[in-house]
Protein backbone atom coordinates (compact mmCIF):
# COMPACT_ATOMS: atom_id res chain seq x y z
CA UNK A 1 0.00 0.00 0.00
CA UNK A 2 2.99 2.62 1.30
CA UNK A 3 4.45 1.76 -1.90
CA UNK A 4 1.45 2.90 -4.31
CA UNK A 5 0.61 6.03 -2.06
CA UNK A 6 4.35 6.60 -2.54
CA UNK A 7 4.24 6.28 -6.23
CA UNK A 8 1.03 8.37 -6.35
CA UNK A 9 2.79 11.16 -4.98
CA UNK A 10 5.72 11.07 -7.40
CA UNK A 11 3.29 10.89 -10.53
CA UNK A 12 1.46 14.28 -8.81
CA UNK A 13 4.40 15.87 -8.90
CA UNK A 14 5.79 14.62 -12.10
CA UNK A 15 2.55 16.23 -14.12
CA UNK A 16 3.45 19.66 -12.33
CA UNK A 17 4.88 22.05 -14.75
CA UNK A 18 8.25 22.92 -12.45
CA UNK A 19 8.91 19.56 -11.94
CA UNK A 20 9.39 19.09 -16.11
CA UNK A 21 10.94 22.72 -16.54
CA UNK A 22 13.29 21.49 -14.11
CA UNK A 23 13.89 18.00 -15.13
CA UNK A 24 14.31 19.60 -18.53
CA UNK A 25 16.16 22.69 -17.99
CA UNK A 26 20.13 23.00 -19.56
CA UNK A 27 21.50 24.80 -16.16
CA UNK A 28 19.18 25.05 -13.58
CA UNK A 29 18.81 21.14 -12.25
CA UNK A 30 23.13 20.78 -12.78
CA UNK A 31 23.67 23.84 -10.48
CA UNK A 32 20.92 22.43 -7.73
CA UNK A 33 22.92 19.44 -8.04
CA UNK A 34 26.01 20.72 -7.53
CA UNK A 35 25.27 23.39 -4.39
CA UNK A 36 23.58 20.26 -2.93
CA UNK A 37 27.12 18.66 -3.68
CA UNK A 38 28.94 21.48 -2.26
CA UNK A 39 26.39 22.18 1.05
CA UNK A 40 27.44 18.35 1.87
CA UNK A 41 30.93 18.93 1.81
CA UNK A 42 30.07 22.33 4.39
CA UNK A 43 27.85 19.95 6.65
CA UNK A 44 29.77 16.93 6.59
CA UNK A 45 32.91 18.68 6.81
CA UNK A 46 32.22 20.10 9.99
CA UNK A 47 29.91 17.02 11.39
CA UNK A 48 33.01 14.67 10.13
CA UNK A 49 35.16 17.39 11.96
CA UNK A 50 33.04 17.29 15.58
CA UNK A 51 32.95 13.47 15.25
CA UNK A 52 36.53 12.91 14.94
CA UNK A 53 37.58 15.07 18.02
CA UNK A 54 34.41 13.31 20.35
CA UNK A 55 36.45 10.28 18.64
CA UNK A 56 40.25 11.30 20.08
CA UNK A 57 41.34 11.37 16.44
CA UNK A 58 41.30 15.06 15.69
CA UNK A 59 41.33 18.59 17.35
CA UNK A 60 42.61 16.54 20.89
CA UNK A 61 43.89 20.21 22.14
CA UNK A 62 40.34 21.53 22.00
CA UNK A 63 37.29 21.87 24.08
CA UNK A 64 35.26 19.26 22.48
CA UNK A 65 31.48 21.04 23.21
CA UNK A 66 33.11 24.29 22.51
CA UNK A 67 34.17 22.58 19.22
CA UNK A 68 29.88 21.55 18.83
CA UNK A 69 28.85 24.54 19.77
CA UNK A 70 31.22 26.71 17.45
CA UNK A 71 30.78 24.41 14.34
CA UNK A 72 27.07 23.91 14.83
CA UNK A 73 26.00 26.81 12.60
CA UNK A 74 28.01 26.75 9.89
CA UNK A 75 26.89 23.25 9.94
CA UNK A 76 22.89 23.82 10.14
CA UNK A 77 23.66 25.98 7.40
CA UNK A 78 24.70 23.45 4.83
CA UNK A 79 22.01 20.96 6.43
CA UNK A 80 19.55 23.56 5.41
CA UNK A 81 20.47 24.60 1.90
CA UNK A 82 21.29 20.43 1.76
CA UNK A 83 17.73 19.66 2.39
CA UNK A 84 16.04 21.99 0.09
CA UNK A 85 18.24 21.24 -3.04
CA UNK A 86 17.84 17.54 -1.82
CA UNK A 87 14.35 17.93 -1.86
CA UNK A 88 14.57 20.36 -5.05
CA UNK A 89 16.40 17.37 -6.58
CA UNK A 90 13.75 14.37 -5.67
CA UNK A 91 10.85 17.04 -7.15
CA UNK A 92 12.58 17.29 -10.54
CA UNK A 93 12.62 13.28 -11.23
CA UNK A 94 10.01 11.83 -9.12
CA UNK A 95 9.15 8.95 -10.31
CA UNK A 96 12.26 7.41 -11.26
CA UNK A 97 13.89 8.35 -7.81
CA UNK A 98 11.48 7.12 -5.80
CA UNK A 99 11.67 3.65 -7.41
CA UNK A 100 14.98 3.61 -6.46
CA UNK A 101 16.46 1.49 -4.08
CA UNK A 102 18.99 3.48 -3.47
CA UNK A 103 17.48 6.70 -2.75
CA UNK A 104 15.09 3.99 -0.20
CA UNK A 105 18.01 3.01 1.32
CA UNK A 106 19.02 6.69 1.58
CA UNK A 107 16.21 7.55 3.14
CA UNK A 108 16.25 5.10 5.92
CA UNK A 109 19.61 6.18 6.71
CA UNK A 110 18.20 9.73 6.72
CA UNK A 111 15.87 9.08 10.01
CA UNK A 112 18.87 6.76 11.35
CA UNK A 113 21.27 9.44 11.48
CA UNK A 114 19.04 12.14 12.56
CA UNK A 115 17.78 9.47 15.60
CA UNK A 116 21.36 9.66 16.74
CA UNK A 117 21.62 12.62 16.13
CA UNK A 118 19.22 13.50 18.78
CA UNK A 119 20.01 10.19 21.02
CA UNK A 120 23.92 12.03 20.84
CA UNK A 121 22.35 15.62 21.99
CA UNK A 122 20.63 13.90 24.97
CA UNK A 123 24.04 12.10 26.18
CA UNK A 124 26.23 15.02 25.34
CA UNK A 125 23.71 17.24 28.08
CA UNK A 126 23.94 14.38 30.49
CA UNK A 127 27.31 14.16 30.58
CA UNK A 128 27.87 17.69 30.97
CA UNK A 129 31.63 19.46 31.19
CA UNK A 130 33.70 17.17 32.98
CA UNK A 131 35.41 14.88 30.52
CA UNK A 132 35.50 18.87 27.95
CA UNK A 133 39.51 18.67 28.07
CA UNK A 134 40.01 15.32 27.88
CA UNK A 135 41.35 13.69 24.59
CA UNK A 136 38.63 10.94 24.07
CA UNK A 137 34.74 11.50 25.49
CA UNK A 138 32.96 9.44 27.30
CA UNK A 139 32.04 5.95 25.67
CA UNK A 140 28.36 7.20 25.20
CA UNK A 141 29.19 9.83 22.97
CA UNK A 142 32.51 8.21 21.43
CA UNK A 143 29.90 5.29 20.32
CA UNK A 144 27.70 8.31 18.90
CA UNK A 145 30.08 9.73 16.82
CA UNK A 146 31.05 6.55 15.27
CA UNK A 147 27.89 5.49 14.11
CA UNK A 148 27.28 9.37 12.92
CA UNK A 149 30.31 8.39 10.65
CA UNK A 150 28.91 5.39 9.26
CA UNK A 151 25.55 6.35 8.80
CA UNK A 152 26.49 9.65 6.60
CA UNK A 153 28.91 7.92 4.75
CA UNK A 154 25.98 5.60 3.68
CA UNK A 155 24.11 8.07 2.80
CA UNK A 156 26.59 9.66 0.78
CA UNK A 157 27.45 5.83 -0.60
CA UNK A 158 23.25 5.76 -1.62
CA UNK A 159 23.08 9.14 -2.42
CA UNK A 160 26.25 8.74 -4.90
CA UNK A 161 24.33 5.41 -5.98
CA UNK A 162 20.98 6.42 -7.16
CA UNK A 163 22.66 7.72 -10.65
CA UNK A 164 23.59 4.16 -11.62
CA UNK A 165 20.78 2.14 -12.87
CA UNK A 166 21.71 -1.70 -11.62
CA UNK A 167 18.11 -2.00 -9.86
CA UNK A 168 15.96 0.05 -11.61
CA UNK A 169 12.91 -1.13 -12.48
CA UNK A 170 13.25 -1.65 -16.13
CA UNK A 171 15.65 -4.07 -15.69
CA UNK A 172 15.29 -7.84 -14.75
CA UNK A 173 14.72 -7.84 -10.51
CA UNK A 174 13.58 -10.67 -8.23
CA UNK A 175 9.65 -10.04 -7.35
CA UNK A 176 11.30 -9.12 -3.48
CA UNK A 177 13.73 -6.61 -5.29
CA UNK A 178 10.81 -4.84 -7.08
CA UNK A 179 8.77 -4.96 -3.94
CA UNK A 180 11.69 -3.11 -1.98
CA UNK A 181 12.58 -0.55 -4.89
CA UNK A 182 8.39 0.04 -5.13
CA UNK A 183 8.15 -1.16 -8.57
CA UNK A 184 4.35 -1.47 -8.66
CA UNK A 185 3.45 -2.39 -12.31
CA UNK A 186 6.58 -4.47 -12.71
CA UNK A 187 5.76 -6.20 -9.46
CA UNK A 188 1.79 -6.65 -10.19
CA UNK A 189 3.32 -7.98 -13.77
CA UNK A 190 5.82 -10.38 -12.07
CA UNK A 191 3.14 -11.84 -9.87
CA UNK A 192 0.39 -12.38 -12.70
CA UNK A 193 3.26 -14.44 -15.14
CA UNK A 194 3.76 -16.95 -11.84
CA UNK A 195 0.31 -17.56 -11.32
CA UNK B 1 53.42 21.03 -23.25
CA UNK B 2 51.20 18.18 -24.49
CA UNK B 3 49.55 15.75 -22.22
CA UNK B 4 47.83 13.56 -24.96
CA UNK B 5 49.97 11.00 -24.80
CA UNK B 6 50.27 10.54 -21.19
CA UNK B 7 46.05 9.92 -21.33
CA UNK B 8 46.72 7.91 -24.10
CA UNK B 9 48.67 5.73 -22.07
CA UNK B 10 46.36 6.21 -19.07
CA UNK B 11 43.36 4.88 -21.56
CA UNK B 12 44.81 1.53 -22.42
CA UNK B 13 46.54 0.85 -18.78
CA UNK B 14 45.50 -2.22 -16.91
CA UNK B 15 43.93 0.78 -14.67
CA UNK B 16 41.48 1.43 -17.12
CA UNK B 17 40.83 -2.19 -17.99
CA UNK B 18 39.44 -2.66 -14.35
CA UNK B 19 37.94 0.81 -13.86
CA UNK B 20 35.81 0.06 -17.51
CA UNK B 21 35.29 -3.86 -17.01
CA UNK B 22 33.75 -3.55 -13.40
CA UNK B 23 31.34 -0.71 -13.02
CA UNK B 24 30.87 -1.33 -9.19
CA UNK B 25 34.45 -1.08 -8.23
CA UNK B 26 34.46 2.90 -10.17
CA UNK B 27 31.13 3.19 -8.00
CA UNK B 28 32.81 2.42 -4.85
CA UNK B 29 35.88 4.04 -5.72
CA UNK B 30 33.72 7.28 -6.74
CA UNK B 31 32.01 7.18 -3.56
CA UNK B 32 35.09 7.32 -1.86
CA UNK B 33 36.19 10.07 -3.59
CA UNK B 34 33.51 12.12 -2.43
CA UNK B 35 34.14 10.50 1.30
CA UNK B 36 37.44 11.96 0.90
CA UNK B 37 36.39 15.33 -0.81
CA UNK B 38 33.76 15.84 2.64
CA UNK B 39 37.34 15.81 4.57
CA UNK B 40 39.12 17.84 2.51
CA UNK B 41 36.59 20.46 2.76
CA UNK B 42 36.33 20.59 6.45
CA UNK B 43 39.62 21.16 6.79
CA UNK B 44 40.24 23.41 4.49
CA UNK B 45 36.95 24.90 5.87
CA UNK B 46 37.48 24.61 9.50
CA UNK B 47 41.24 26.67 8.60
CA UNK B 48 39.53 29.55 6.53
CA UNK B 49 37.07 30.27 9.08
CA UNK B 50 39.55 30.69 11.52
CA UNK B 51 41.74 32.68 9.25
CA UNK B 52 38.87 34.98 8.37
CA UNK B 53 37.89 35.25 12.52
CA UNK B 54 34.62 33.28 12.18
CA UNK B 55 35.40 30.18 14.25
CA UNK B 56 38.28 29.95 17.08
CA UNK B 57 39.27 33.22 17.72
CA UNK B 58 41.23 32.27 20.51
CA UNK B 59 42.91 29.39 19.35
CA UNK B 60 46.82 29.98 17.65
CA UNK B 61 46.85 29.86 13.67
CA UNK B 62 50.04 27.51 14.35
CA UNK B 63 48.05 25.25 16.42
CA UNK B 64 44.91 25.57 14.13
CA UNK B 65 47.14 24.26 11.26
CA UNK B 66 48.61 21.41 13.30
CA UNK B 67 45.32 19.94 13.70
CA UNK B 68 44.29 20.20 10.06
CA UNK B 69 47.48 19.42 8.24
CA UNK B 70 47.28 16.22 8.49
CA UNK B 71 43.74 15.23 7.87
CA UNK B 72 44.41 17.21 4.64
CA UNK B 73 47.28 15.66 3.20
CA UNK B 74 45.84 12.46 3.81
CA UNK B 75 42.48 13.73 2.35
CA UNK B 76 44.39 15.03 -0.71
CA UNK B 77 46.23 12.19 -1.67
CA UNK B 78 43.02 9.43 -1.50
CA UNK B 79 41.18 12.01 -3.47
CA UNK B 80 44.50 12.28 -5.92
CA UNK B 81 45.05 8.10 -6.03
CA UNK B 82 40.93 7.88 -6.39
CA UNK B 83 41.00 10.46 -8.74
CA UNK B 84 43.37 8.84 -11.39
CA UNK B 85 41.39 5.39 -11.52
CA UNK B 86 37.88 7.57 -12.23
CA UNK B 87 39.90 9.27 -14.97
CA UNK B 88 41.26 6.32 -16.48
CA UNK B 89 37.83 4.93 -17.58
CA UNK B 90 37.45 8.21 -19.42
CA UNK B 91 40.59 8.98 -19.93
CA UNK B 92 40.45 10.20 -23.53
CA UNK B 93 36.62 11.83 -22.56
CA UNK B 94 38.32 13.73 -20.50
CA UNK B 95 41.14 15.38 -22.06
CA UNK B 96 39.11 16.94 -24.09
CA UNK B 97 36.83 18.18 -21.68
CA UNK B 98 37.41 21.68 -20.27
CA UNK B 99 35.89 21.71 -17.27
CA UNK B 100 38.31 19.00 -16.30
CA UNK B 101 40.75 21.14 -17.35
CA UNK B 102 39.46 23.93 -15.48
CA UNK B 103 39.48 21.65 -12.49
CA UNK B 104 42.46 20.48 -12.77
CA UNK B 105 44.15 24.10 -12.92
CA UNK B 106 41.94 25.16 -9.48
CA UNK B 107 43.78 21.71 -8.02
CA UNK B 108 47.12 22.79 -8.72
CA UNK B 109 46.69 26.46 -7.52
CA UNK B 110 44.81 25.52 -4.38
CA UNK B 111 47.54 22.51 -3.51
CA UNK B 112 50.54 25.57 -4.33
CA UNK B 113 48.67 27.82 -2.45
CA UNK B 114 48.27 25.73 0.64
CA UNK B 115 51.78 24.31 -0.07
CA UNK B 116 53.65 27.60 -1.10
CA UNK B 117 51.92 30.31 0.14
CA UNK B 118 49.76 29.40 3.25
CA UNK B 119 51.20 27.20 5.57
CA UNK B 120 54.76 28.77 5.07
CA UNK B 121 53.16 32.01 6.59
CA UNK B 122 51.07 30.51 9.51
CA UNK B 123 54.30 28.81 10.09
CA UNK B 124 56.59 31.68 9.95
CA UNK B 125 54.31 34.50 10.59
CA UNK B 126 51.26 32.88 12.59
CA UNK B 127 48.76 34.90 14.93
CA UNK B 128 51.58 38.08 14.11
CA UNK B 129 50.01 37.92 10.59
CA UNK B 130 47.91 41.32 9.87
CA UNK B 131 44.02 41.26 10.17
CA UNK B 132 43.50 41.90 6.76
CA UNK B 133 46.18 39.63 5.20
CA UNK B 134 44.79 36.50 7.50
CA UNK B 135 41.22 37.04 6.48
CA UNK B 136 42.49 37.91 2.43
CA UNK B 137 44.41 34.32 3.32
CA UNK B 138 41.17 32.79 4.62
CA UNK B 139 38.97 33.79 1.85
CA UNK B 140 41.21 33.46 -1.40
CA UNK B 141 41.54 29.95 0.24
CA UNK B 142 37.64 29.66 0.07
CA UNK B 143 37.48 30.89 -3.47
CA UNK B 144 40.05 28.55 -4.98
CA UNK B 145 38.82 25.05 -3.22
CA UNK B 146 35.37 26.46 -3.95
CA UNK B 147 36.59 26.71 -7.90
CA UNK B 148 37.73 22.96 -7.60
CA UNK B 149 34.64 21.44 -6.25
CA UNK B 150 32.24 23.36 -8.22
CA UNK B 151 33.96 22.81 -11.68
CA UNK B 152 34.41 19.13 -10.47
CA UNK B 153 31.34 18.20 -10.22
CA UNK B 154 30.41 19.92 -13.34
CA UNK B 155 32.55 18.04 -15.73
CA UNK B 156 29.57 14.98 -15.32
CA UNK B 157 27.60 18.08 -16.84
CA UNK B 158 29.68 18.96 -19.57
Amino acid sequence: MLNEWLLALAEYFAAQQWSIALHESIYLYAWVETTHVLTLVLFLGMLAIIDLRMLGWAFTGLSATSMAERLNRPMLVGFAVMVVTGFTLYYAIPIRTTQSIWFRIKVVLLIAAGINAWLFHRALRNAGATWNDRTQAPQRLRAGAGVSLLVWSGVVFTGRAIAYDWFDCHKPLSGWMFWAAGCVQELAASETASH
Amino acid sequence: MDLLPLFDWLDTSWLADLAKANGGVFAVVQMFHLLALVVLGGMVLVLDLRLVGAVFPEVPLREMLGYTRKWFDGALVASLVSGVFMSSAVAMKLYYNEMFWAKMTGLLVGALFVYIVERPLLRQSGDDLRPATRRLLGASSMVIWFTVAASGRWIGFS
